[in-house]
């Protein structure tokens, strides 16, 4: 069976290490990846792709050297392999300017403000990996407890 | 793990192809029939280890037909003589994508299709649960009414989908030691495996049974539901009690918030009268004489011209819903066709087994099956058999014979709703994470009990009031 990625981007390590150990109930049927660049994230997303694996979430702080969250996601929304990808911005220090970027050019998905919660964090990422499996065709059931189940309800709901 | 499962998918028919056919304990048994066999054990397996999601077994078992039986099978395999046996035109194998039973699914797919689509379905929700008020246990049996109703027409997986994000919101209003949300949470998956029976196109086994109901055996979509209709009736309403009874709900006051209203627009009244006349077409076919085959082409075509349904919304169509039926009917049709079907059953003598006895393991196994795996792989693989079973055995011929087993069988692989993997609507219910398996099971199992009972109860009634002929 293929792989499902939730990946995370921060340059600070403490972020990284806060947002694996909220999303560790994931770990059982996702792979949760920590990256500390842009540039890293999009060479596992490389990887990934080339294994047939998914990339279904991406969680990006905005504030990073040399690439920022923003550019990350405007890079993964230009790029067809991931277009289902789910992408999600989480920061504290995002300027207006940025903002309206994050939604033109970056296609978020979701915006989370700094500092999080558990519950809000695990809630918007089961809602994301719910779009990615029904968007993607990819067998629903296996997942269950990690669905988001008013988007599964909207979905099946217009199916025959 | 599925990697086990998937070989011995594979190498136990294998090992049945490369034996030779005098091993097999069947008399007279040919090469075809042998590789039928095979095809059969397959199916069987793949469809309860699920190496491979159900409807591509479906296909499998189509293409290996048409590989191995068909006329215009493997030249190599193929020898003259009688041992040999009786291949199939592969003509007949490709028709069951397009079978009449395929199409009358279709019907029921672009009526359910529009109904979502112009909200008809929220809508009569709303109308149809208003006038049960907000005392919990009258809410209850109005969502169970509704979620039965829809699902005699709608898939019993949608239905369930729509009446669940109805009622989760509620459910989050009540006090967070109230048993009774586990009863209001299963009455939807309840109520929506019992409704698909109401209709032949309730849900596919249905719709399957239809497919060995033919010449003098033949039950018109008005017939179905004249019997199939009361027996919702009073099993939802058993149904009911069995779940305030385990779960009592001591929340006072309930209110489901549908909003909406009923579109008024041209569109919406075509989808409307098209519902209408569709369903009055069914149940009238003894004065205007369509079948419900026919009748099913209507829906289709009025909403495809109207653009109700367009391009896009034919994607959304389960095809993997038909393939799975139409790989059922493929596996019946190799069986009744090499003349498999009547050496099996020939073969064991069903006289010496009272008619009651006959019919009480078929409903027991169809029901045990259903609880594992597929209802429709269930009905699949059981309905090529019990219809022979129906028509050769003496003792049961002049009960009701293929009708009389068939509608039991047929009950039996819907009454497979005790566990969370039993069915879509139970995986649902499940999913949201408020009930635990024995939850589902304690009532799951006393309902699916009292419906065999009532299945038998049923076709006594039909047998004394004249209904098999």
């Amino acid at each position: 069976m293929n792989s499902l990625f939730i990946i995370c981007v921060d340059d600070q390590p403490e972020v990284l290490n806060a947002l694996e150990q909220d999303l560790k109930l994931f770990d059982e049927k996702f792979n949760v990846e920590v990256c500390d660049s842009a540039a890293e994230a999009i060479e596992l997303m490389d990887e990934i792709d080339q294994h047939g694996d998914y990339a279904a979430v991406v969680i990006t702080d905005q504030v990073m050297p040399e690439l920022t969250g923003v550019d990350l996601l405007s890079k993964i929304t230009g790029d067809e392999r991931f277009h289902d990808t789910q992408k999600i911005l989480l920061t504290g220090l995002a300027t207006h300017e940025d903002t309206i970027q994050a939604i033109n050019t970056g296609g978020i998905d979701h915006y989370i403000e700094k500092p999080w919660s558990k519950e809000e964090i695990t809630n918007i990422i089961k809602k994301c990996l719910t779009q990615f499996i029904l968007t993607k065709g990819i067998e629903y059931q296996s997942y269950m407890e990690y669905l988001d189940q008013d988007t599964l309800y909207k979905s099946l709901k217009t199916n025959t | 793990m599925k990697f086990f499962k998937l070989v011995a998918c594979v190498l136990l028919p294998l090992l049945i192809l490369l034996i030779p056919t005098e091993i097999i304990p069947l008399s007279g048994i040919t090469e075809i029939e042998k590789r039928v066999i095979a095809i059969f054990i397959f199916a069987a397996l793949s469809w309860v280890l699920e190496p491979i999601p159900i409807y591509t077994t479906s296909l499998t078992i189509i293409l290996l037909e048409l590989v191995l039986l068909s006329n215009k099978a493997l030249t190599f395999l193929k020898f003259e003589g009688e041992d040999y046996g009786k291949s199939i035109p592969y003509i007949d194998i490709l028709h069951t994508f397009a079978s009449p039973i395929i199409i009358l699914f279709l019907g029921g797919f672009f009526l359910a299709m529009a109904a979502t689509k112009y909200r008809l379905d929220q809508n009569l929700a709303r109308v149809l649960l208003s006038p049960f008020g907000s005392s919990p246990k009258a809410v209850m049996f109005g969502v169970m009414l509704i979620t039965a109703i829809f699902s005699m027409f709608m898939s019993n997986t949608a239905t369930t989908a729509m009446m669940l994000s109805i009622l989760t919101p509620v459910l989050a209003l009540c006090k967070p030691d109230d048993k009774g949300k586990i009863g209001l949470l299963l009455s939807v998956p309840v109520a929506a495996n019992i409704g698909g029976i109401g209709t032949p196109i309730g849900t596919p086994p249905n719709a399957v049974a239809l497919k060995y109901l033919t010449g003098d055996d033949v039950i018109s979509f008005g017939q179905w539901m004249s019997f199939a209709v009361p027996y919702v009736a009073v099993l939802l309403i058993i149904g009911w009690f069995i779940l305030i009874f385990l779960y009592p709900i001591r929340t006072e006051q309930i209110k489901l918030d549908i909003k909406g209203q009923f579109l008024k627009n041209t569109k919406a009244y075509v989808v409307y009268a098209t519902f209408i006349v569709t369903i009055l077409l069914w149940l009238t076919d003894f004065i205007h004489g369509m079948n419900a085959y026919i009748v099913a082409m209507i829906p289709v075509t009025v909403f495809s011209i109207s653009g109700i349904i367009n391009k896009k919304d034919l994607q959304n169509i389960s095809w993997d819903v038909l393939w799975l039926v139409s790989g059922g009917i493929a596996l019946g049709l190799a069986l009744d066709v090499t003349g498999l079907a009547d050496r099996l059953i020939s073969s064991i003598s069903f006289e010496n087994f009272p008619p009651l006895v006959i019919i009480t393991a078929a409903a027991l196994i169809a029901a045990l099956m259903a609880n594992f795996m597929s209802n429709t792989a269930t009905a699949n693989l059981l309905l090529p058999l019990i219809a022979v079973v129906g028509t050769t055995v003496a003792s049961l011929t002049d009960l009701g014979g293929s009708q009389m087993v068939i509608i039991v069988t047929t009950i039996a692989c819907s009454m497979g709703m005790a566990l969370p993997i039993s069915t879509p609507p139970n995986a649902l219910a499940f999913g949201t994470g408020i009930i635990t398996t024995k939850d589902m099971a304690k009532p799951g199992i006393v309902i699916a009990t009292i419906g065999l009972l009532l299945s038998f109860a049923l076709v006594a009634i039909m047998f004394l009031t004249g209904f098999f002929k």
